[in-house]
């Protein structure tokens, strides 16, 4: 007898099925093999303040769902740290010795066992018969070892589910470090290719130009040589921009207004916008809190957002910038109407080389990302599909 | 026309690869300058032992004697002679031993940098 129990509730940590799910059956066997009326599984929430019905047998209407802290036979046995058998007097009372619980009602023997290890308490196992009943030594010792035996099934669940979530957690992580290593490896690459082809291409566009300035102004010769001079040129400005990317430059740290200098930085785009019909939207804050930052890096960030904010409203739209100071973040906002970005390639555009335009090089947003993570700062993409996009860039503001 | 003759500045430009040596000659000779090319640091030194000069070009990255190297046996012989440091690559400017130099020009297929430069060191003397 108490064997099948027995092998019932070790088989609880040995299934994929969730444990809660078990539950059920479980206190169906627990009943029937020792002869009780009902068997309820109770489980502490988290903080341990609360029993909550996990499984029973049969019908849950007649059973207490939850026990607060310090009620009921359960607490009772939780204080006391031991199993509790009872055996009440009046049926109708609902009492055992002065202890209040409605789960006793009709009822006339009553054994709580604790669902415990050595770090603590998971639960209880709850027996009730409505006929008055003697819980002899041999069944009060099969009980312990049944709570036992579910305390270590819902131990093991607990470390299951642990080490999905680390494991996951680990990949995670290991996937953003392998991307981050390809980074490193690949602005390393780009910035040895740089270095090498600067000289010879300082040589091919200082030539070519120095070719087109030896024919007339119509002559065809002229126009394919400042063809070189512009090509050259363009991969010159590329390569400038991988360099600014993959050199680890030191920073020139000062105390900088944020709001005057987005302001010098949008005035050199003033004709640019008005040009193509862009409306700028300014709310500055004159007196805020000083960021330590590196005034030409800081400008380069909104020089890219900028210029970004320009591409995306080719025709015409509305610039708005914010700054603010917002608990111990100093912020400014870029937001433009240009229709926002498409939600399959927002994961890459702080990616290096990641770009949509013909003439781009992938590498604004990289840099402004690198330059405001370098001041210990974030940036952060707002995406409003159909409208536009927000960047977001905060800065650590000084203490004073 | 003479007297511009007589005033030519003589400066000297050090760089390993030869078109650029070239590019700097040709176009420098253009504004009016006697351009002296080195093809390397230790070139340079035994060209600055034998004349005076004007106004030194001087590029970083050489095989040999690199261009910081040279910058500081210059100064520390030919303590007010002019140094421009060119290099492809922005970051020497944190490097402690470029402080020394007069100038820094990022190189660039357009010399007006270089050249607004040169103009604005030998004009202030």
């Amino acid at each position: 007898m108490g064997y099948e129990i027995l092998e019932k509730v070790i088989e609880l940590t040995d299934s994929s099925e969730a444990l809660e799910k078990r539950f059920d059956s479980l206190a169906k066997s627990i009943s029937q093999s020792l002869s009780f009326d009902q068997c309820a599984i109770y489980l502490f929430d988290e903080e341990r303040k609360i029993f909550s019905l996990s499984a029973a047998d049969g019908d849950r209407n007649d059973l207490v769902h939850t026990y607060h802290d310090g009620e009921g036979l359960p607490w009772s046995a939780i204080k006391k740290n031991r199993p509790i058998i009872a055996n009440i007097s009046d049926v109708n009372d609902g009492r055992w010795r002065g202890i209040k619980d409605n789960g006793l009602l009709g009822f006339a023997t009553a054994a709580v066992y604790p669902i415990k290890d050595d770090t603590g308490n998971y639960g209880m196992l709850y027996l009730k018969s409505r006929k008055k009943k003697i819980v002899p030594l041999r069944k009060r010792k099969l009980l312990s070892v049944i709570s036992l035996q579910i305390g270590m099934a819902i131990k093991t669940n607990e470390c299951i589910l642990n080490l999905t979530s680390v494991n996951t957690k680990m990949r995670d992580m290991q996937a953003r470090l392998i991307h981050a290593e390809k980074l490193l490896a690949l602005g390393e690459m780009a910035a040895t290719l740089a270095h090498e082809i600067k000289n010879p291409l300082m040589s091919i566009g200082g030539f070519a130009k120095r070719l087109s300035q030896q024919f007339t102004k119509d002559a065809p010769e002229r126009m394919y040589a400042d063809m070189i001079v512009k090509e050259s040129k363009r991969v010159e400005k590329l390569l400038h921009g991988i360099l600014n990317f993959s050199t680890n430059k030191g920073f020139d740290l000062k105390d900088e207004n944020i709001s005057s200098l987005i302001d010098d930085t949008l005035a050199l785009f003033e004709d640019e916008f008005k040009r193509i019909n862009i409306k700028i939207v300014k709310e500055l804050k004159g007196n805020i809190t000083a960021v330590k930052a590196d005034a030409e890096q800081l400008r380069l960030v909104f020089t890219n957002l900028f210029t970004n904010a320009m591409q995306a409203m080719e025709n015409g739209g509305i610039l708005t910038v914010k700054t603010d100071c917002v608990e111990k973040w100093i912020t400014a906002e870029v937001t433009d109407t240009g229709g926002g970005i498409e939600p399959s390639i927002i994961g890459n555009i702080f990616n290096p080389f990641f770009t949509t335009k013909a003439e781009g090089t992938g590498l604004g947003l990289a840099i402004a990302h690198t330059i405001v993570a370098n001041h210990k700062g974030m940036i952060e993409v707002m995406n409003d599909i159909g409208k536009g996009v927000t960047f977001l860039v905060k800065l650590p503001a000084l203490v004073q | 026309m003479m007297k511009k003759q007589i005033m030519k500045e003589k400066i000297l430009v050090v760089d390993d690869e030869e078109g650029i040596r070239l590019l700097y000659k040709e176009e420098l000779e253009e504004e009016g300058l006697d351009v002296h090319i080195a093809a390397s640091g230790e070139e340079a030194l035994k060209k600055l032992e034998k004349d005076k000069y004007s106004l030194i070009v001087l590029d970083i990255k050489m095989p040999g004697i690199d261009g910081i190297e040279v910058l500081r046996r210059i100064k520390e012989k030919w303590k007010s002679l002019p140094v421009i440091l060119c290099t492809a690559y922005h970051h020497y400017k944190q490097d402690f031993g470029t402080w020394a130099s007069d100038a820094y020009v990022v190189k660039s297929s357009d010399l007006k940098e270089l050249k607004d430069t040169i103009k604005g060191i030998l004009g202030s003397r």
